[in-house]
């Protein structure tokens, strides 16, 4: 870009507007002259001001004597003007402000012949391609829950050990210590708070990968154009295209997705994508599909993973769809631009601090909403009604829990988990999602404690969290060359691990509950967990948001969208042979 | 040229980005993002962007992480929209 005649611009430029507005403006500008109070301003700019309707110096004229006759001519000014142009005064003089800027700036700058291309719009030729758009969004997130299923299932495991092991063995001890072992306070430590929170805390590694990813996808820029290309999408669906900003908030969590829906302008926008939003797989989610994925699908965790997330997506769209075209009919035509903003390198800092807030707050949750949870699963685990158990000595199939549970069982049967102790999950999933594994993790926990690990010292304890630490270590570094199918160590050729403790135990409940179906019915639970509410908090920010009837709606929508799906799953998959 | 951006936004079929507009209008971003906010002040655009401080503000105890600021919501692209087309 050049610029020439820089000589020119050091004399005084005036914009000369349109012939018929120099007239008006020629005729107030003489009307003002005549005024003596209102000679300390330009004329010509006094003119300007008066036409584009400036109040104050309007007041001013007013009160100014002789000021009659130039409110006279402004207002027989103005009149003609909007005869002509048909539009606000002060536009029109603002559009030829612009274009006598436009005209001078070509005037005195001198463009290459092409404008070079930036890096930013090299990438967003590719990346919000109107073909390539969405491959290369589906492929990233395939990316993201491979990484987070294979890369961070080494260290689940380590944390997983760490907690069932030296941390369970060191609070027993501590209980022992005390006089306390065998008493119902090992019991709320040990299957109420450990199995419970530690069941959930586990999956830490899971979520700050799945954190990691999302930051660097927040981070360089790409997440605006993911939300770009499927709100290109939408609109091709007929849906509002702006809907998918707060869907893109609700993978994080789906309370302030259903606040961001405030961006949208109608009330029937807002509410339909409201109604969507919870079908967006938020990361509490994500313990759920990693814990029976590995169980049940062990080779394809990451796919099913991904093909969660996936439904999720197709469910909230398809739904929207239908209520766009039956209950939400609206005359749609909200054209918007989007802002792009540059790409750019993520920082470590930016990075860390991302990923690091979502898992305090992860963290916090277990330490508070889940911790309570866990206490209350175990009161109830703990009062025996039937049976001749005592409290804190019961039966499980004989505990309060199983017993409110097993009302509920019934309506999950034809879903392939018809026992208490996934209905009993389920039902307590709706305090928050996290809650779904802590108390499978309590459930399955308590059902195989007779493995009970040998005394151990401070000393074995510490060597082995520290060994085991390194060998996830050496298993995730395997793990990351192995996602896009380079099998550096030969790993693939060892044969899979027999689930332990918890996993067998869940994994022989579905089977049971399933009549032999345990990978159609963990798939079919699965299903039901991503459709069914989200959580308690979501609810009663749908209820502020949109009502207690958009509310209900809501909840008793998703519940049998979730149910019927899952049947789809399970009964298909039966009829299918698959499983 | 005031009057072509909003045409622009009348005459849209999908979403555009800021950037495709300039070149469209054969205008400078700049002199774009003047216009537009020409046009939000008169109130025929309406500006949005879902952020993190909306969330401090609204989400409040339901929040995930409580009283701060949640951190579940990135801050999402600027977008502009027409007002007064919506049913």
């Amino acid at each position: 870009m050049t610029v020439i005649g820089t000589a020119a611009l050091n004399a005084p430029i005036y914009v000369r507007y349109q012939p018929d507005i120099e007239d008006e403006l020629t005729r107030l500008s003489t009307a003002i002259g005549q005024t003596p109070l209102l000679q300390r301003y330009h004329p010509r700019w006094l003119a300007i001001q008066l036409l584009e309707g400036d109040s104050g110096l309007l007041t001013e004229v007013q009160n100014a004597p002789n000021g009659a006759p130039v409110l006279q001519v402004l207002n027989d000014s103005q009149a003609r003007l909007r005869a002509i142009y048909n539009e606000d005064i002060d536009v029109i003089l603002t559009d030829q402000r612009y274009r006598f800027v436009n005209t001078l700036v070509r005037r005195v700058l001198t463009r290459p012949a092409t404008q070079r291309e930036t890096l930013s719009d090299r990438v967003d030729k590719i990346v919000t391609h109107r073909l390539l758009g969405i491959p290369i969004f589906l492929a990233l997130m395939w990316l993201v829950f491979k990484l987070t299923t294979d890369v961070a299932t080494p260290y689940l495991e380590w944390v997983e050990e760490a907690i069932g092991g030296p941390l369970t063995n060191q609070l027993v001890a501590l209980l022992t210590l005390i006089g306390l072992d065998g008493t119902w306070v090992e019991s709320l430590v040990v299957d109420g708070i450990i199995a419970g929170v530690g069941g959930v805390l586990v999956f830490v590694p899971v979520l700050m990968t799945l954190y990691l990813a999302l930051a660097i996808l927040e981070d360089s820029g790409y997440m605006a154009r993911a939300a770009f290309v499927m709100d290109r999408l939408m609109h091709i669906l007929g849906l509002h295209g702006k809907s998918f900003l707060p869907m893109i908030v609700g993978f994080g969590c789906n309370v302030p997705a259903i606040y961001a829906t405030r961006t949208l302008e109608t009330e029937k926008d807002r509410i339909l994508t409201g109604l969507l939003v919870p079908f967006m797989s938020c990361s509490a989610r994500l313990p759920v599909y990693v814990l029976l994925a590995t169980i049940f699908f062990p080779a394809y965790s990451g796919l099913v993973v991904f093909g969660l997330y996936m439904l999720g997506i197709v469910a909230a769209i398809g739904l929207g769809f239908a209520l766009k075209h039956t209950l939400f009919k609206t005359k749609d035509r909200v054209p918007f631009i989007m802002e792009l903003p540059p790409y750019h390198l993520p920082t470590l800092r930016g990075i860390w601090t991302h990923m690091w807030e979502r898992t305090a707050s992860f963290i916090r949750r277990a330490g508070t909403v889940i911790m309570a949870t866990s206490i209350l699963i175990w009161l109830l685990m703990a009062i025996p009604t039937r049976g001749d158990g005592a409290f804190a000595d019961t039966e499980l199939d004989d505990s309060a829990f199983a017993t409110v549970a097993g009302v509920v069982a019934p309506v999950f049967a034809p879903l392939g988990f018809g026992s208490w102790e996934a209905s009993g999950a389920l039902v307590t999933g709706f305090i928050a999602k996290e809650v779904v594994v802590s108390t499978m993790s309590q459930i399955y926990g308590v059902a195989e404690e007779e493995e009970a690990a040998e005394p151990t010292t401070l000393v074995d304890d510490l060597g082995q969290v520290v060994t085991s630490f390194a060998g996830a270590t050496i298993d995730t570094l395997r793990a990351i060359p192995l996602i896009i199918g380079i099998d550096l160590m030969g790993t693939e050729a060892e044969d899979e691990a027999e689930p332990a403790g918890l996993m067998r135990a869940a994994q022989s409940n579905f089977e049971v509950s399933s009549g032999g179906h345990g990978a159609l019915a963990a798939l079919a639970f699965m299903v039901f967990v991503l459709l069914y509410t989200p959580c308690v908090a979501v609810i009663a920010a749908a209820r502020q948001e949109f009502g207690n009837r958009w509310m209900w709606f809501s909840v008793v929508g998703q519940l049998v969208i979730a149910w019927i799906a899952a049947l789809v799953v399970f009964q298909g998959g039966r009829l299918l042979g698959w499983g | 040229m005031l009057q072509q951006v909003l045409r622009a936004f009348e005459e849209a079929r999908e979403p555009l980005n800021l950037v495709d507009l300039a070149r469209q209008l054969d205008v400078d971003q700049p002199a774009l993002e003047g216009m537009i906010a020409y046009w939000v002040r008169k109130g025929r655009l309406k500006e949005s962007q879902a952020t993190a401080s909306s969330c401090r503000a609204e989400c409040g105890p339901t929040c995930a992480s409580g009283a701060g600021p949640c951190p579940f919501i990135g801050k999402m692209p600027r977008i502009i929209t027409l007002v007064g087309t919506e049913e």
